[in-house]
C-alpha cells in the first residue's frame, strides 16, 4: 500500500501524493479492502489453492428416551438424503444418543418413519451408527471435530477430513439461549463450539463448513462463531421455539421436525445431478409453516449462495 | 541300458509333475467359504433358524498376502493382536431353556446372554495382554458400530483362570449387558461374508423379520494357529413367531395343531441360488428326537413326510444321528442350494396334519438369578438351581444326587460402593446392569454326531454338533437399583453458596461504607442554625440551599 505506513487499511487520510495518483490507487485500494475478512487481516481469506475434493458429513442426535423419536428420525433422514446424494458411510459420521429401532416400544422393529405414511423406512438395510449410546457425550463431540483422540480411537470414528474438506455439521435435540442439551445431563455451550470450530479452521480441517441446527433457539448456538468460511443455519432465533411436525397416533409419538421435515422436502426434489443452490433452500423456508423463523449466519461465508450442498 | 525318453514324452511328463504340484499346493492355500441354514420347529409354536456361514484362510508366512474372499478386515485383526481364538456376540432376548432345550449343541454354543459378550485369548506374553485387549476393544467398536470400547477399563472384563475356560492367563472376558442390538451391528458382519446379503442363504436376512423375533444373537467366532489358518465361524441364531395363516387351524379333534410355516413365512422370500463362491450351500431341516420318538410311536417311521408332518419338498439325504444312548435319536433333512435358482426357488418348510406336542431335553438343573432384600446393605444376588430330573434318565443313578457345576459371574465393585459423580451414565436412575452368570456342568456332553456321507466335503455346521461341547447355561441379567446421589445437589450448593457469600459481603461493605449520619454531623460542626433546605430543582435532583 502507497501511504507508506504498512499493510493496514485504514481510514483515507490526507495524503500527499499527487492527486494524478488517486484514481490509479482507489480502485486497487477498494480491491485489497474487499479481499481482506472482516474478522482480521492477518487470518486472511480460506486456504489459497485448496481445491474442493471431498465432502463429509457429520450427524449429530443429542437426545435419548423414546419421546424423543423425532430427532432421531431427523437425523435419520439427513443420513438417508446425505447417503442418497452421494457420500459414502466411511465420509459420514452418525450419533445416535439412543437406540429408536430397536426400542422395545417399536412397533416395527428395525423400522424408523419420519413420517405417519410409514412410506420410507429410514433404517433401511445398511445403516452404520458411529457413535451409540453412551458414547455420544459433549466429549466425543468435540474430539471428533477438532481430531484430538486417544490413539486406540478407529479410523471409522475420526473425522478426518484436510482442507479441501466440504463438511456438514448438523445436531438436533433439546437446546436454549446459547447451549445444546446433550443426553439430559450435560450441555454443549456455544462458545464451545466457536472454540472447536476455530480449532479446526486454524489445523485446516475444512474449505467450508455448513452448520445446521434444529433445536429451540437454535441461531443462538452458533452466535460466537467467528471462523471464515462456515455457514449456518438455525430452525429459530432466540426466544423461538421450533416445533415438531406431526403425531403418529401408531408409533405414539412425533415423528419428525418441522425444519427438518422442510429441508427434506426440498431435498427429496433433488439427485446427485441437480445443481440446486443453497439460495433456493433458504428461500423455500416459510416461516408461517416453520412457526419459527429459520436464521441464516452469512458474514463469515464468502461465496455467493449459489453452489450445491452436497457437490 | 535302457532307451532315453523321446522329447515329447519328457514334455509331457514334466507337465504332469508340473501340475500335479501345482494343484498340490493350490489346494492347501486355497481359501473356502460355506454357507448352512438350520431350521427346526420349536414346542411352543416357534421356530429356530440358524445361519451358518465359515470362511477359512489357509496359514502364511507374511501378513500381506492377498485375500480372495476372506475378509481381509479378521485377517488384520488376528495378526496385528496376535489372537489365537476370539468370540464375539450380539444378543437381544433371552433363550429360553425351559422351552427350546438346554441339552442340545444349539443351545450350548449359540445362547447367549442379552448384549455384547466378548471374550479373546493372546499370543503373547502376560504382561502385555491388557493394553492389547484394551485396542481390541476399541477396534472392535469401530467394526462393528457398538459400544464394545466400553469393555477396555478394569471393571469392564475380567481374566478368569478356570471359570469360564481353562487357560494359563491369557484369557480375557467383558460383557455388557445393555448394549441394544439393530441393524447397524448386522450390516458391517454381513459385509465380512463374501455375497454380502445379495446372494445365497444371506439374502433371506429380512431386517424386520429378524428384529422382531424373540431371540436374535450374532456371533462371530475367530480360531487361528501357524497350522491351520484362520477360521472363522458366523452365526446368526434367531428364534422366530411364524406369521402364517396356515398356523391358526384347529385340528377337529385334538386340539391346535403347531403352526405350519415355511421359508417364505419367517423371512418374507424363497431362497433363489447359492452363493457362487461358496464351495457348498445347504438347508438342514432338524426333526428333533422327542419327535422322532413320538411319530415312531404312533407307527409309521419318521422320515420326511408321515402321518403327523410332511415337509415342503423331499430332501436330497436324510442323516440320522448315530452314537446315542438313549435309542432314539434326531434326524436331519439335507437340502442342497445348488439344485435351485431364480425360477425354482427353494423354500423348505413344514405342514403340520396332527397336532404334536413335544418338550426339549433340558441341561440337568435350571439355573435362575435375581434379587432379594433392598438396598445396598440389605440386598443381595441369589443363584436358583431346580433339578429337571434329566441326569437321572440318562445315567440312571438313582442315589447319587450330586453334580459338579461351575457358576461364573461378574459383579461390578460399585455394587458394595460409590461412584465419582461423573462415572454415572447420563440415566443413572434406571440402574446397573450386572452381566449373565454362567452355569457350566462339566460332567455332561452335549454332542451330537451325524454321518458323514461326503468324505470330500464335511459340513461345517455338522462338525461343529460332533465337537465336545459341556452343556451351559447362562442366567438372567440382573438389573440393581443403586443408591444414586441427586445430582441436582451442586448447582444447589453453588446457589446457596453463593447467596450467602452475597448477603454477608454485600451488609458488610454497606456497614462500612454507609454515611447516614454524616451530612447532619458536618453541618452541626459548622455550626450554622439556619435551616437546610432541599428542594427539587428542574432536572430532578435535589439540591440543597443552605
Amino acid at each position: 500500500m502507497a501511504s507508506g505506513r504498512g499493510g493496514i487499511p485504514g481510514p483515507s487520510r490526507p495524503c500527499r501524493l499527487p492527486l494524478l495518483f488517486l484514481p490509479a490507487l482507489l480502485p486497487l485500494l477498494v480491491l485489497l479492502a474487499f479481499s481482506f475478512s472482516p474478522s482480521s487481516a492477518v487470518a486472511a481469506a480460506a486456504s489459497p489453492g485448496a481445491m474442493h475434493n471431498n465432502n463429509w458429513a457429520v450427524l449429530v442426535c443429542t437426545s435419548r428416551f423414546w419421546f424423543n423419536y423425532r430427532h432421531m428420525a431427523n437425523t435419520l433422514s439427513l443420513y438417508r438424503t446425505v447417503k442418497r446424494l452421494g457420500i459414502p458411510d466411511e465420509r459420514i459420521i452418525l450419533m445416535l444418543a439412543d437406540d429408536m429401532a430397536c426400542n422395545p416400544r417399536n412397533n416395527y422393529p428395525a423400522q424408523v418413519f419420519n413420517n405417519e405414511n410409514h412410506q420410507l423406512n429410514l433404517y433401511g438395510d445398511n445403516v452404520e451408527v458411529d457413535y451409540r449410546g453412551y458414547e455420544v457425550t459433549v466429549e466425543n463431540f468435540l474430539r471428533v471435530l477438532t481430531g484430538r483422540h486417544e490413539s486406540a480411537v478407529p479410523r471409522s470414528k475420526r473425522l478426518l477430513s484436510d482442507e479441501g474438506s466440504h463438511i456438514l455439521l448438523y445436531m438436533t435435540g433439546h437446546g436454549g439461549d446459547e447451549f445444546l442439551k446433550f443426553q439430559d445431563n450435560e450441555e454443549l455451550q456455544s462458545h464451545d463450539l466457536a472454540d472447536a470450530v476455530k480449532q479446526m479452521k486454524e489445523k485446516h480441517r475444512f474449505k467450508e463448513l455448513l452448520i445446521m441446527v434444529d433445536t429451540c433457539q437454535a441461531a443462538t448456538l452458533f452466535s460466537q462463531l467467528h471462523s471464515p468460511g462456515v455457514l449456518a443455519i438455525g430452525s429459530s432465533m432466540k426466544g423461538e421455539n421450533s416445533y415438531s411436525h406431526h403425531l403418529d397416533s401408531d408409533i405414539g409419538v412425533s415423528v419428525v421436525d418441522r425444519f427438518t421435515f422442510y429441508t427434506l422436502a426440498f431435498f427429496e426434489k433433488l439427485n446427485m445431478y441437480s445443481n440446486a443452490s443453497l439460495n433456493s433452500l433458504f428461500n423455500s423456508y416459510n416461516p408461517s409453516m416453520l412457526l419459527s423463523t429459520a436464521y441464516y449466519r452469512m458474514d463469515l461465508y464468502e461465496r455467493p449462495l449459489n453452489e450445491v450442498i452436497v457437490r | 541300458m535302457a532307451p532315453p525318453l523321446s522329447p515329447p514324452a519328457l514334455r509331457r511328463l514334466l507337465l504332469l509333475v508340473l501340475s500335479l504340484l501345482i494343484t498340490s499346493v493350490a489346494a492347501e492355500n486355497v481359501e473356502e467359504f460355506t454357507e448352512e441354514l438350520l431350521l427346526r420347529p420349536l414346542p411352543d409354536r416357534k421356530a429356530l433358524a440358524h445361519f451358518h456361514f465359515r470362511s477359512s484362510a489357509p496359514p502364511s508366512a507374511a501378513p500381506s498376502r492377498h485375500h480372495h474372499h476372506f475378509p481381509k478386515a479378521i485377517a488384520q485383526l488376528v495378526h496385528q493382536f496376535h489372537i489365537k481364538e476370539l468370540e464375539l456376540s450380539f444378543t437381544q432376548g433371552r433363550w429360553n431353556y425351559e422351552q427350546w432345550g438346554g441339552y442340545d449343541p444349539m443351545s450350548t454354543n449359540y445362547a447367549k446372554p442379552p448384549g455384547v459378550e466378548l471374550w479373546a485369548t493372546f499370543d503373547l506374553p502376560l504382561g502385555e495382554i491388557d493394553a492389547t485387549w484394551k485396542n481390541l476393544t476399541h477396534t472392535l467398536s469401530g467394526l462393528f458400530c457398538a459400544s464394545i470400547n466400553f469393555l477396555e477399563s478394569s471393571t469392564a472384563f475380567s481374566s478368569p483362570r478356570w471359570g469360564f475356560k481353562l487357560n494359563e492367563g491369557n484369557l480375557r472376558y467383558g460383557a455388557l449387558p445393555r448394549e441394544a442390538v439393530c441393524t447397524e451391528n448386522l450390516t458391517p458382519w454381513l459385509k465380512l461374508l463374501p455375497c454380502r446379503d445379495k446372494a445365497g442363504i444371506a439374502s433371506l436376512l429380512y431386517r424386520p423379520s429378524v428384529y422382531k423375533g424373540y431371540y436374535h444373537s450374532q456371533k462371530l467366532k475367530l480360531a487361528s494357529s501357524k497350522s491351520f489358518g484362520i477360521i472363522l465361524d458366523q452365526t446368526l441364531t434367531v428364534v422366530l413367531q411364524p406369521d402364517s395363516v396356515r398356523g391358526k387351524q384347529l385340528h377337529s379333534a385334538d386340539g391346535q395343531l403347531q403352526p405350519s410355516w415355511s421359508m417364505k413365512d419367517l423371512f418374507n422370500r424363497k431362497l433363489s441360488g447359492k452363493c457362487l463362491v461358496s464351495k457348498s450351500s445347504r438347508v438342514f431341516f432338524e426333526i428333533e428326537k422327542n419327535i422322532v420318538d413320538k411319530v415312531d410311536k404312533s407307527g409309521t417311521e419318521a422320515s420326511w413326510t408321515n402321518e403327523i408332518f410332511v415337509l415342503s419338498s423331499a430332501p436330497d439325504r436324510v442323516l440320522k444321528e448315530i452314537n446315542n444312548m438313549d435309542g432314539h435319536s434326531s434326524s436331519i433333512c439335507e437340502y442342497d442350494v445348488s439344485n435351485y435358482n431364480e425360477d425354482a426357488p427353494l423354500d423348505v418348510g413344514v405342514t403340520w396334519k396332527l397336532p404334536l406336542i413335544w418338550s426339549c431335553t433340558p441341561a440337568p438343573y435350571h439355573a435362575n438369578r435375581f434379587l432379594m432384600g433392598s438396598g445396598n446393605e440389605r440386598g443381595s444376588i441369589s443363584l436358583s438351581f431346580i433339578s429337571t430330573n434329566m441326569h437321572k434318565q440318562l445315567f440312571d443313578v438313582s442315589n447319587d444326587c450330586s453334580i459338579k457345576a461351575v457358576v461364573f459371574q461378574v459383579v461390578p465393585w460399585y455394587v458394595k460402593g460409590f461412584l465419582h459423580i461423573d462415572e454415572y451414565p447420563p440415566d443413572a436412575n434406571q440402574g446397573f446392569d450386572i452381566p449373565s452368570a454362567l452355569v457350566t456342568f462339566p460332567e455332561f456332553n452335549s454332542s451330537r454326531s451325524y454321518p458323514e456321507t461326503d468324505s470330500l466335503f464335511v459340513s461345517p455346521l455338522l462338525r461343529t454338533f460332533k465337537e465336545d461341547g459341556v452343556v451351559k447355561s447362562y442366567t438372567e441379567v440382573l438389573l440393581v437399583p443403586l443408591t444414586t446421589p441427586d445430582f441436582s445437589m451442586p448447582y444447589n450448593v453453588i446457589t446457596f453458596t453463593c447467596t450467602v457469600l452475597a448477603l454477608y459481603f454485600g451488609s458488610l461493605l454497606n456497614a462500612l461504607r454507609r454515611r447516614t449520619g454524616e451530612e447532619e454531623r458536618e453541618l452541626k460542626k459548622a455550626g450554622n442554625p439556619t435551616m437546610l433546605i432541599c428542594l427539587p430543582v428542574y432536572d430532578a435532583h435535589i439540591s440543597c440551599v443552605i
